[in-house]
């Protein structure tokens, strides 16, 4: 688990898979990529989020998220968490999640179950920030 | 004993600050007390608390320096 500072570039996303292929009993990676989006709100568009995290406790619950996938796909070899902290402009990302697995299905559902559960147990918030400057805090849908 | 707070999210925008310092607190139920007789709107949120890095239950004791945290609803992703 890593918290960025900003957005996360895109580079990450070859650096990570580079990384699993250095892992040779992995078949699959799936990869989800989480960018900002330019919602748009009483007629405001957003263009940023501010995330802030609880810093200490966010690596504690990584580590838990970890254990869970872990435990319901017993094919997982790895799992890789990069999510921002701080500014995130519209287009950027904000979420990386790569989960390697001797196979693709397991890969590919084990990926899903970790974005669902950093999103319920992450102690991340965000701000949306929009073209006019002004903000509000926003909640999952 | 001296005890720290920090709010995120909303909580911070509803109190004005992420981090508030309390003296003299003598219990976690006169925390709480002192909190919500500082910032009264934040009764009309839901959050938790964590106390050093853990979520916090009706039976928690704090300890001085303790770190005492609110916790609006996670928004990750």
């Amino acid at each position: 688990m890593h918290l960025a500072n900003g957005p996360v570039p895109p580079g990450a996303i070859s650096e990570l898979v580079a990384k699993g292929g250095q892992n040779h009993d992995c078949g699959a990676h799936s990869l989800f990529v989480g960018q900002v989006k330019r919602d748009q709100t009483d007629g405001k568009y957003v263009s940023a989020i501010e995330y802030s995290a609880y810093e200490e406790m966010v690596i504690g619950e990584a580590d838990k998220i970890y254990k869970s996938v872990l435990s319901e796909f017993s094919d997982v070899k790895a799992i890789d968490i990069i999510h921002s902290k701080g500014l995130v402009k519209a287009g950027e990302i904000s979420l990386l999640v790569m989960v390697s697995a001797g196979h693709w299905d397991h890969a590919s559902r084990a990926c899903a179950k970790t974005v669902e559960l950093i999103k319920e147990k992450l102690p991340v918030w965000k701000k949306e920030i929009f073209e006019d400057n002004s903000g509000q805090s926003k909640e999952n849908e | 004993m001296e005890i720290s707070v920090l709010f995120f999210g909303v909580l911070a925008e509803v109190t004005g600050t992420s981090r508030k310092h309390y003296r003299d607190i003598e219990s976690f139920d006169d925390l709480k007390h002192r909190i919500s007789d500082d910032f009264p709107d934040i009764t009309q949120y839901s959050f938790r608390i964590a106390v050093n890095n853990k979520i916090a239950n009706e039976e928690s004791l704090l300890r001085h320096d303790d770190e005492v945290v609110y916790l609006p609803p996670f928004a990750g992703g």
